[in-house]
């Protein structure tokens, strides 16, 4: 048992240590998010009528609906990008010294999306303070209720990037991941606006938003973070993480390591 | 009489279409510096790549220290690797790179460095320690490949190409010190190259040619038995 603990142990401390030693990294991942708070949502919020919908009990402002997704999307970044590094190191080169270890492969794989979920976790966690600063509704301590929920959410998301990128050989570029994977992900899902706005104007699309994983990640951030629970969206956010997983383990066994 | 450490049967591997190893057998035995020495292309990364797992093995059977390779737990938990290409996190320190292969090899920070306090000195990488592993010259990052190799105390050290890019002086102090631990160690090293210089008279060598073992056996035995002068004669006997 020891030697799983270690094991966590050492993975998590050098995703932090890189993590620490990469600062523009992690200030780049934190612009994207602030841009659509601080830039798009005052645009936005004019132009959409937030009625009260669980789990919030009255009017909010658009920057406040907004901020769950934008959490989203810092996991979502971050899950496609180290996942995408986690197969092109398969081929090149540290990824190797993980593979080769007399560990279970699969939970080497799961401490290493764990790791990359504290990671994430942090720069969520930095994110939703700038954005109480900034003045949206947001209390101390419901960001603390929320790091279970953004920790899984994060995992949820690292292992979908994990199967995506091990499956379909075109997603070799971070441009092409983000045309295909992530901002038809991000978009069709409740981060920006809420479904029945959708329903409003497409049943298609509310129906494909419907079964988007991202739209149950964004909404357990929401409820989190309101201090709510919703037994049907932790539910579906557990499966998710079941299935998640089964797929990421399959999706990288079934990758070729290429001839050296 | 000395037992196999390592043991491949009947292995065949193909990428997609492309046959790269056929019928391939090989042993090492405990104790032994052993060489697999073949062109470029002609599959030894592949056989590495198979006994490391890194690819799956579909036929043929591998076993280290009696272990077959399916039952990775145990045959992989006795042996150290250094592969070709560099694996070190270059924005980590030595001692972080330590500290992260240890664990994965199930081990404590505290233990990590205790089992290889004496290959630390020998290899001269006290001062280096601490020194973020991008500062490192080419020699200095083999060196640091090869301790943490040591780290978990292994039976069985496996080392692709480990000094290829490297100066002479460089090369000839990685294999002496690797030869060392054959005899001081009772390590078995399988050393896979293409560079004759690095190969011994009394050396277990196994020559490979497209993907197929032309001849297995002790080197002067070997360049003997084909009435050549020298390995490289042997050899280019071996694979014209």
């Amino acid at each position: 048992m020891k030697k799983y603990i270690y094991c966590m142990k050492g993975i998590v401390y050098k995703e932090l240590i890189r993590f620490l030693k990469q600062q523009s990294r992690f200030f780049s991942a934190l612009v994207r998010p602030l841009l659509w708070l601080f830039i798009f949502s005052v645009g936005f919020k004019t132009a959409l009528g937030l009625a009260i919908i669980p789990p919030y009990e009255t009017y909010i402002t658009y920057e406040t609906y907004i901020v769950p997704g934008l959490v989203g999307m810092v996991l979502l970044f971050n899950g496609m990008q180290s996942s995408l590094t986690m197969i092109f190191d398969r081929e090149m080169g540290s990824m190797k010294i993980l593979l080769t270890s007399y560990i279970n492969r699969n939970y080497l794989l799961f401490c290493k999306m764990f790791a990359t979920a504290i990671v994430s976790t942090l720069q969520a966690i930095t994110f939703l303070i700038i954005a109480i600063l900034y003045g949206v509704d947001i209390s101390y301590g419901a960001i603390i209720l929320t790091i279970p929920v953004i920790i899984v959410s994060s995992i949820i998301l690292n292992a979908f990037a994990l199967f995506i990128s091990s499956v379909i050989k075109q997603l070799e570029n971070f441009a092409t991941v983000m045309n295909f994977v992530i901002f038809p992900m991000f978009f069709l899902s409740s981060a920006l606006y809420p479904l029945w706005k959708i329903k409003d104007s497409s049943l298609l699309l509310f129906n494909i938003s419907s079964y988007n994983p991202f739209t149950y990640i964004v909404e357990a951030i929401r409820f989190s973070l309101y201090g709510k629970f919703e037994l049907e969206i932790f539910l579906i956010l557990g499966i998710s993480f079941v299935i998640s997983l089964i797929m990421a383990f399959v999706g990288f066994k079934s990758k070729k390591v290429s001839h050296s | 009489m000395k037992k196999n450490i390592l043991e491949v049967n009947h292995i065949d591997f193909s990428y997609g279409k492309k046959r790269v190893l056929n019928n391939i057998s090989l042993s090492i035995k405990e104790g032994t510096f052993s060489v697999l020495l073949g062109l470029n292309g002609a599959g030894k990364s592949t056989i590495f790549s198979l006994i490391t797992r890194l690819q799956n093995l579909v036929v043929g059977e591998i076993t280290i220290n009696n272990f077959p390779i399916k039952d990775y737990s145990n045959a992989l938990k006795d042996i150290g690797i250094v592969f070709q290409e560099p694996t070190l996190d270059l924005d980590l320190t030595v001692k972080q790179n330590l500290y992260y292969y240890g664990a994965l090899k199930g081990l404590d920070f505290k233990q990590t460095i205790l089992t290889i306090a004496d290959e630390i000195k020998k290899l001269e990488l006290e001062e280096h320690l601490d020194t973020q592993v991008r500062k490192l010259n080419g020699g200095h990052r083999r060196r640091v490949e090869i301790l943490r190799a040591l780290i978990n105390k292994p039976k069985l050290l496996l080392l692709d190409e480990p000094t290829v890019g490297l100066d002479l002086k460089s090369r000839f102090d990685i294999l002496e010190y690797v030869r060392d631990l054959v005899k001081t160690k009772n390590i078995s090293v399988l050393w896979i190259t293409h560079l004759f210089d690095e190969v011994e008279q009394n050396d277990d060598i196994t020559v490979i040619k497209a993907g197929e073992i032309v001849d297995a056996g002790i080197v002067k035995d070997i360049v003997n038995k084909y009435k050549q002068e020298n390995l490289v004669e042997t050899f280019n006997y071996l694979v014209r």
